[in-house]
């Protein structure tokens, strides 16, 4: 919990006139669920565009463990364990759940063109070693048995926020971007989501460093190590949830001008 | 979807990876393999000869199929790299004295790269801009370097003449309209397969994901670019494949057999038969071939009372298959496959609705 896995110094994007990021600095911590917050267009799902590679920053640096991310293509980033989900669901819609969780995978199989078009020995039993490891890990986990064959595109969006989050974790990455995880669920699979990333977070077979994007302060100030402010791309305030709620600029930026009692869901 | 006969549980991650799940299947495919392989016995030269025309035309299509409807990359230009595999192939034979299935070979890999240059703008560009960059393959290939360059090497007119006799494998020599069913039909098998087994691993679940959202696709650790380029070769070698199967039954190669209108025509097989679907290539190919014989035996006997029509039967042959693909497009825009399924499950489920 010390030493800093991503670290964001002085990142600078507009598109246009619109400022997005002005001299965004962050740093996140070895094995903490780390939160970003701020009202609509406050530059959070740009910030993780950046750290993903969507987007090139016009100024600042990204270090992801030490390692200056400047002109690293995303799916490099991929390779070095930054894995996401998108705030739209951005799911390959025709393929079936496994096959999605599969593509998760890719990183970590080996066919060729020629051996996987022969399909004996080696790319075979490979394919068989990923299955047994997404039945276990990921299906299992994710509480999806149910699911594994049906096409994407067919299922509600809850369960399709699921699969998203089943395939970013496949990749076995070190760092999860998570976008928006819970908009638009409802309360049971709100806490279903909060319930994963949890144990993706702490459980000793992940391990996995979360940034988390969200819009439901119930779930951020429970799960979250640590929340930073975002207002019209500048950060306003970083700390643990209590600190960020006892801080005057937060509310009067996101949670209201005036003084209130902040009450959980549960 | 598909559903699965009740009573089927797969004890192991193999038997549900198998191609053929259940004995139903395996020995529905079992009576498909001994018909194709039995069919000279009985089927007479014409059979034969539409035969060889649908897999030619399955060979052809099965390239787009991976391009535009596995890997989303729309061609037009894909009777290029089938010239390509057929001109060298010929060349091979002819002039650098190679065995027919090493020039088939060299055929093959030259279509698939000559492929990938045409590719390389798949890094920027997607839609209608890249039906014209295929298309440019099509005329850069046929109608300006082979019409003009290719097709005067060894001072032949415009064409290769390949009299009986000159394609042999091993000393077996190709010469009659049986043989070559029998060449096309098991390089078709081979290149199924082929294909069907790399859809179920890592390259062929990269091309889908390409093909269904390539951002996702590249956060996910895949190379697009890398990937498309790779679409392209093999989509290349697969026609390869179909222009060397192909002339062994020409007798003379010449840049009419791979003009714009054949392009489009195998993009036309894959839009009735069904986009992203291995059954639709050859369900396609088996409808728009066995419509046009149909079509030319009406003909016959309407010609006595309208003698036009047999002169114009090209343009009424162009019309009936647009008029085909609009249909498809209005009634079945998931083509032949879809019903297929349908059919299928329909009878799974029988006599229930659901």
């Amino acid at each position: 919990m010390s030493e800093p896995l991503l670290t964001v110094e002085d990142l600078h994007l507009a598109f246009g006139g619109v400022r997005a990021l002005r001299g965004v600095g962050l740093e996140v911590r070895r094995g903490e669920i780390f939160s970003l917050i701020g009202p609509n267009g406050a530059g959070k799902t740009v910030l993780l565009n950046c750290v993903n590679g969507l987007y090139p920053p016009e100024r600042g640096r990204i270090l992801f463990e030490g390692r200056d991310l400047d002109g690293v293509k995303p799916y490099r980033r991929a390779a070095l364990g930054i894995s996401r989900t998108f705030q739209k669901i951005e799911l390959f819609s025709g393929m079936t759940v496994l096959d999605n969780i599969r593509l998760g995978r890719h990183l970590h199989l080996r066919t060729g063109l020629l051996t996987g078009a022969l399909y004996t020995g080696p790319a075979a039993r490979e394919e068989i070693a990923h299955r047994e490891f997404i039945e276990r890990e990921i299906i299992d986990f994710l509480e999806m048995t149910h699911l594994r064959d049906k096409v994407v595109g067919m299922l509600p969006y809850g369960l399709q926020k699921r699969v998203e989050l089943g395939r970013a974790l496949a990749l076995n990455p070190k760092l999860l971007l998570l976008d928006e995880p819970m908009a638009g669920l409802n309360l049971e699979e709100v806490e279903d989501i909060a319930r994963f990333i949890l144990d993706i977070n702490e459980e000793e077979r992940w391990r996995v460093t979360c940034i988390l994007v969200e819009h439901d302060m119930g779930v951020v100030m429970d799960i979250s190590h640590r929340v930073a402010v975002l207002n019209f791309g500048e950060k306003i305030a970083e700390g643990t949830p209590e600190e960020v709620q006892a801080e005057p600029l937060v509310h009067q930026a996101y949670l209201g001008e005036e003084q209130g009692e902040y009450t959980s869901r549960r | 979807m598909t559903y699965r006969s009740s009573g089927v549980y797969h004890q192991t991650y193999a038997a549900s990876h198998a191609w053929w799940q259940t004995n139903f299947v395996r020995a529905k495919m079992a009576l498909l393999v001994l018909f194709v392989a039995t069919l000279p016995l009985y089927a007479n030269l014409y059979v034969i000869s539409v035969a060889n025309i649908v897999l030619y035309t399955m060979l052809s299509a099965l390239g787009v199929q991976l391009l535009t409807g596995y890997c989303g990359q729309i061609t037009l230009g894909h009777a290029a790299f089938i010239a390509v595999g057929a001109y060298v192939t010929a060349m091979g034979v002819l002039f650098w004295g190679l065995p027919y299935p090493l020039a088939a070979l060299l055929g093959c890999l030259l279509a698939g790269l000559w492929s990938v240059v045409f590719g390389l703008p798949s890094a920027r560009i997607k839609g209608f801009y890249q039906i014209m960059t295929t298309m440019a393959a099509q005329f850069i290939t046929v109608d300006f370097i082979i019409t003009h360059y290719v097709s005067r090497v060894g001072g032949r007119e415009h064409y290769f003449s390949l009299p009986p006799g000159t394609i042999t494998i091993g000393g077996w020599p190709v010469d009659s309209e049986v043989k070559v069913y029998y060449l096309a039909a098991v390089l078709t098998f081979v290149c199924f397969a082929a294909l069907a087994n790399l859809l179920r691993t890592k390259v062929g679940r990269a091309w889908i994901a390409i093909r269904d959202n390539d951002i996702a696709a590249e956060a996910m650790g895949v190379n697009v670019v890398a990937y498309k380029l790779l679409a392209f070769f093999a989509a290349g070698v697969l026609a390869g494949v179909a222009g060397a199967v192909w002339i062994p039954s020409l007798y003379f190669v010449s840049p009419e057999h791979f003009q714009l209108s054949w392009s489009v025509w195998i993009v036309g097989v894959i839009l009735i038969g069904g986009v992203g679907s291995l059954h639709g290539v050859a369900f396609g190919a088996i409808f728009v071939t066995v419509i046009l014989e149909l079509l030319k035996l009406a003909v016959i006997p309407l010609a006595e009372f309208y003698p036009a029509l047999t002169e114009r039967f090209l343009y009424l042959k162009e019309a009936a298959f647009g008029l085909a693909i609009v249909l498809f497009l209005l009634y079945e825009p998931r083509g032949l496959a879809y019903r297929w399924q349908q059919l299928k499950n329909y009878f799974n489920l029988w006599p229930y609705a659901y």
